[in-house]
C-alpha cells in the first residue's frame, strides 16, 4: 500500500489521501454516516429516496445542467446507500478532481430536493421494486431479511425501500432526513489515483470545509436480531427456471473485535466458489449449481451474514442439506489445517493483488477509516489474519453461524421436495 | 503471439491467454461447446489434478477467470508478480494437457446447465438471444455463446477433447502479459512457458459463413410471464472491429447513452437516449453498445420500459432519436462531452492491470488496434461527421432487428 496522507477538516471531515503514480485516473469515494442504519425507524427507503434526490440538481443548477457538467468531466459518479454509509463513489482524470469534487459537494450539501424531481425519483423506484417482483435474486433477499430482522430493525428491508415508505414519502420528509443525515461528522473522503495529497486537500477543502456540522450528536438505537429457531419460506416466481437460495444469520459488526476471525471463517466456509469448502462441494464435486458464495456486510450493526446459491429446483433440498452439512464439519472442528492456510493465504494475498485498481485501494481505505480500525491496519491487519487460530473460527462458527438455527429463504418456481 | 505491457503502479502481473475460439466455431447441434470446454479447463491435468489450480492461485489471493465470447475464448490470472510464472506454467500445461475426463464431463454439465438456468431468469437475456438469432441468418453469431439447453446435455467428451485439441495450442491463441516488471522480462518468461508447446495441425480456416445483406426489418415479440416490465430491443447490423468505421460507432454508443449504464448513476444523464426516454418518464433505463467483433455483428440499443407505458411509444420515439443523429451533426458542445467521456473511459478501464491486459487482447484478438495507444489515438480523431455518417450507414431501417418483450400475468 502506497503511503496514506491522512487529515482533518476543521468540521471535523476526514480525509484521506493515496497517490499512485503513472495513474491519470482517480477514485473518489466519500462516505456519509446516512445508510440503513440511520433511516427513521419504520420508513425503509427514505434514505435511497434522499440520495436520488441528491442527484438531480442543487441549489445552483438544476438537474440537466449538474448531469451535463458531470458528463462534460468524463467523470463516472453514483451514490449509493450501503448498511452503514451513503457513498458517493466516482472516477475522474486527475486533473478534473476540483471540479469533480466541486459537483460532489453540491449535490451532498445544497441539493435543490425539488419537488418534481422527489416525483421522478419515486416513478423511478416504483418501477425498479415493480421489476424486482420477479427478480429471484431480489426476492429471495427480501423474504430471506423479514426472516431474520424485527419489525424497525434498519436491514429489515433491502435499501431501496419499502413500496408504501416510496409511494408515500412526502418532498418535506425528504428534505427532513437531508437535514438529519447528511453531514461530515463522522463522514470519509477518501482519494485515491493520479494526483498529489496537496492537490487532494486543497481541493477537499474548498469543496467541503465550510460544511456545517451537526448541531446536536444523533443516537440509534436498533431492536437486536435474533434467531432462536430455524426459519423459512419459499416465495414463487413464475416462469422461471432456477431458484435463488439464502441462508443466513444475523452478522457482527465491523467493529467487533471477532470481525477479523470471521473473515476468515467465512472464507474456510463459503466466501469463494473455488477455494471455500461450500463451493468446492456444491459446485466442483457435485455440480449442484453454477456460484455459491457468502458475503458478510460491514456496519456498526447486525449486517447479514449470508450463503447464496443459484441451484435448479430438483437440486435445491440437496444443495441445502450440503452446505449446512458443511458447516457442521466447521463448528466441529473438522477443518484441515491446509484449508485453513489457504483461507488465510486468500485473504492476505487479496490485499496485494487489490491494490492494482485505485479503485481497490480507495475502498480498502474506506473501510479503515470509516470504522476507526486505526493509522496501522494495513501493516496489522495481514499479521491479525494469519494469527487466527482453528479454535477462533470453530468458536465463531458457533456463535454466529449455528447450523442448527438458520433463517432460509428460497425463491424461483415450485420446488419437488418439501425442504424441511 | 505474445504481447507484454509494463504497469508499474502496483506489485501484480496479469497474465490472459486468448484463444481464437468460440461461439463462432460452432455448428448446430453443438452450440455452447466452446463454453462448455472452458468450464473443463479448470477440471485439471496429469501434472495440476482437478482441485490444485484453484488452491495454488487462490492461496496467492489471485483474481482469476474466464469467459467465452462469440469470437474467443479467454483465460487470466492477477498474481502478486512473484508469482507470474507460476501462472504461465498452469496456463502452458492447460494449454495442450486438459484431461476432461468423462466423469468430470458429467459433473460439470448440470453446472453449465445452470449457468444458463440462471441467465433464463432475467427476461434482457431472454429477448436478447432470441433477437440475436434472428438478426443472423446464416452466422453463426446468431447462435449466441452458451447453447442451447438440450445440445448442452447431449454434448460429448469426446467432442469437447477434440474441439479442445484442434483449438487449444500457441498458434491459435494470444498471450497479453501486463505488469511490475520490464515487458522484456516478463515476455521472456511468457516464451519459456509457451513457446517448447506443440502446434496445433488442425487448426483449418476461420470458420466463414457470411451473413447476406439485410434488406429489411424483422421483428420479435417474447411473452413470458418471468418479468414485469415491458422491453424494446433494437439490433442493427453492423461492421466489425477493423472496419473504419469501428472508433466513430464506439463513439456513436456513447452519445447515445453515456458510458456507464444504470439509471441509478449519475453519469450518461446528458446522453441522448436517457434525455428523450428516461427524463420524460417513458423508461426506467437506456442503453447502447458497439462491441468489437472479428465478423459484422450488431449495434444495439435498449430501453426497459416504466410501468404502464407501451411498447409502440417508446419505440418511436428511440428511433427518432437513431434517426437525429443519423440526420444531424452532433454540436460541438455535445461533441466535447462525448469525446472527454470517452477518453476518459480508457483512463479508467487501462489503469486497472487486470483490465489493461483485457483491452489490449480485446483489441490484438480483433485486429481493432495494434495497441491500446493506437485505439485511443483512434478515438481521439472520430470528427462530428464521422459520427453522423456511421449512424447513417448503420442505423437504417433495412438492417434493423426489433424485439419486444410483453410481460404475461403469471397464471
Amino acid at each position: 500500500m502506497n503511503r496514506i496522507e491522512r487529515s482533518v477538516l476543521s468540521n471535523g471531515l476526514r480525509l484521506a489521501v493515496v497517490p499512485i503514480a503513472d495513474l491519470r485516473s482517480t477514485s473518489v469515494l466519500l462516505a456519509v454516516e446516512a445508510g440503513q442504519w440511520f433511516e427513521p425507524a419504520g420508513r425503509p427507503g427514505i434514505a435511497r429516496l434522499m440520495s436520488q434526490a441528491m442527484l438531480r440538481g442543487s441549489k445552483s443548477r438544476d438537474a440537466e445542467a449538474w448531469a451535463t457538467a458531470i458528463d462534460a468531466l468524463g467523470a463516472v459518479a453514483r451514490l449509493d446507500v450501503g448498511q452503514h454509509a451513503a457513498v458517493f463513489s466516482a472516477q475522474c482524470l486527475g486533473s478534473d478532481l476540483r471540479e469533480l469534487l466541486g459537483l460532489i459537494a453540491e449535490a451532498i450539501r445544497t441539493p435543490a430536493l425539488a419537488e418534481t424531481e422527489i416525483e421522478f425519483v419515486r416513478a423511478q423506484t416504483l418501477a425498479q421494486l415493480e421489476k424486482e417482483e420477479r427478480d429471484t435474486r431480489a426476492v429471495s433477499d427480501r423474504v430471506w431479511r423479514q426472516l431474520v430482522y424485527p419489525e424497525g430493525h434498519p436491514f429489515r428491508v433491502p435499501p431501496i425501500g419499502d413500496s408504501v415508505v416510496v409511494r408515500t414519502a412526502s418532498a418535506d420528509e425528504v428534505r427532513a432526513h437531508h437535514r438529519a443525515a447528511i453531514a461530515p461528522d463522522g463522514a470519509v473522503l477518501v482519494v485515491a489515483g493520479g494526483t498529489t495529497a496537496r492537490d487532494a486537500a486543497q481541493a477537499a477543502e474548498r469543496a467541503l470545509g465550510t460544511w456545517a456540522k451537526r448541531a446536536e450528536p444523533r443516537e440509534t438505537r436498533h431492536p437486536l436480531a435474533t434467531l432462536s429457531t430455524t426459519k423459512h419460506r419459499v416465495e414463487l416466481v413464475p416462469d422461471k427456471t432456477q431458484s435463488d437460495v439464502i441462508i443466513g444469520w444475523p452478522g457482527l459488526a465491523r467493529t467487533d473485535p471477532r470481525f477479523t476471525a470471521a473473515r476468515v471463517t467465512n472464507m474456510v466456509y463459503a466466501a469463494d466458489t473455488f477455494a471455500s469448502r461450500a463451493g468446492n462441494v456444491i459446485r466442483d464435486q457435485l455440480g449442484l449449481a453454477y456460484y455459491v458464495f457468502s458475503g458478510m456486510g460491514s456496519s456498526r450493526g447486525q449486517s447479514p451474514w449470508i450463503v447464496r446459491m443459484g441451484v435448479n429446483p430438483q437440486n435445491v433440498k440437496r444443495a441445502i442439506e450440503v452446505a449446512l452439512d458443511e458447516l457442521r464439519k466447521v463448528t466441529l472442528g473438522q477443518i484441515a489445517d491446509d484449508d485453513l492456510a489457504l483461507a488465510k493465504d486468500k485473504l492476505v494475498g487479496e490485499l496485494d493483488v487489490a491494490l492494482e485498481s485505485p479503485a481497490g485501494v480507495a475502498a480498502m481505505v474506506l473501510e479503515a477509516e470509516l470504522f476507526d480500525l486505526g493509522e496501522d491496519h494495513f501493516e496489522r491487519y495481514p499479521r491479525e489474519l494469519r494469527a487466527v487460530t482453528k479454535d477462533q473460527v470453530v468458536e465463531t462458527a458457533r456463535v454466529f453461524l449455528p447450523p442448527e438455527r438458520y433463517a432460509l429463504a428460497v425463491a424461483g418456481p415450485p420446488l419437488p421436495d418439501v425442504l424441511i | 503471439m505474445l504481447y507484454a505491457l509494463e504497469a508499474r503502479h502496483a506489485p501484480v502481473v496479469s497474465l490472459w491467454v486468448w484463444y481464437h475460439v468460440g461461439g463462432r466455431n460452432e455448428v448446430p447441434g453443438t452450440t455452447g461447446m466452446s463454453h462448455f470446454l472452458e468450464h473443463m479447463l479448470f477440471k485439471g491435468t496429469p501434472k495440476h489434478p482437478k482441485g490444485d489450480l484453484d488452491r495454488l492461485l487462490a492461496r496467492y489471493g489471485a483474481q482469476w477467470n474466464a469467459f467465452t465470447s462469440e469470437d474467443v475464448t479467454c483465460y487470466f490470472e492477477t498474481v502478486p508478480k512473484a508469482h507470474y510464472r507460476t501462472a504461465l506454467e498452469l496456463e502452458s500445461d492447460r494449454m495442450r494437457n486438459a484431461l476432461i475426463s468423462l466423469e468430470e464431463t458429467e459433473a460439470e454439465r448440470t453446472v453449465i446447465v445452470s449457468e444458463r438456468e440462471g441467465y433464463e431468469n432475467d427476461p434482457s437475456f431472454l429477448l436478447g438471444e432470441e433477437l440475436q438469432a434472428v438478426a443472423f441468418s446464416r452466422h453463426t453469431y446468431g447462435q449466441g455463446v452458451i447453447g442451447s439447453k438440450d445440445e448442452i446435455k447431449l454434448m460429448t467428451r469426446d467432442g469437447l477433447y477434440a474441439h479442445y485439441r484442434r483449438f487449444y495450442a500457441p498458434n491459435n491463441a494470444y498471450v497479453v502479459v501486463t505488469g511490475d516488471d520490464d515487458p522484456e522480462r516478463l515476455l521472456e518468461d511468457a516464451a519459456s512457458a509457451f513457446g517448447p508447446l506443440e502446434p496445433s495441425r488442425d487448426l483449418g480456416e476461420p470458420p466463414k459463413a457470411p451473413e447476406p445483406e439485410q434488406h429489411g426489418e424483422r421483428r420479435i415479440v417474447v411473452h413470458r410471464a418471468g418479468g414485469t416490465l415491458p422491453i424494446v430491443m433494437v439490433a442493427f447490423r453492423a461492421p466489425r472491429a477493423t472496419d473504419p468505421r469501428a472508433a466513430a460507432l464506439s463513439a456513436l454508443a456513447v452519445t447515445l447513452a453515456g458510458t456507464s449504464g444504470g439509471s441509478d448513476g449519475a453519469s450518461g444523464r446528458s446522453s441522448r437516449l436517457h434525455r428523450a426516454l428516461v427524463e420524460t418518464g417513458l423508461a426506467a433505463d437506456v442503453d447502447a453498445s458497439f462491441q468489437l467483433m472479428k465478423d459484422p455483428y450488431l449495434f444495439w440499443a435498449d430501453a426497459t420500459l416504466r410501468p404502464g407505458i407501451r411498447h409502440a411509444d417508446v419505440e418511436r420515439v428511440l428511433l427518432v432519436e437513431l434517426a437525429k443523429v443519423a440526420s444531424d451533426l452532433v454540436d460541438e458542445e455535445e461533441f466535447e462531452r462525448v469525446r472527454r467521456q470517452l477518453l476518459a473511459a480508457t483512463a479508467f478501464n487501462t489503469d486497472t492491470i487486470t483490465w489493461r491486459a483485457f483491452r489490449c487482447g480485446q483489441l490484438l484478438s480483433t485486429g481493432a488496434a495494434n495497441s491500446i495507444g493506437e485505439w485511443y489515438e483512434k478515438l481521439a480523431a472520430v470528427t462530428r461527421e464521422q459520427i453522423r455518417d456511421a449512424a447513417r450507414d448503420v442505423l437504417t431501417e433495412r438492417a434493423r432487428n426489433v424485439g419486444w418483450f410483453v410481460p404475461e400475468n403469471a397464471a
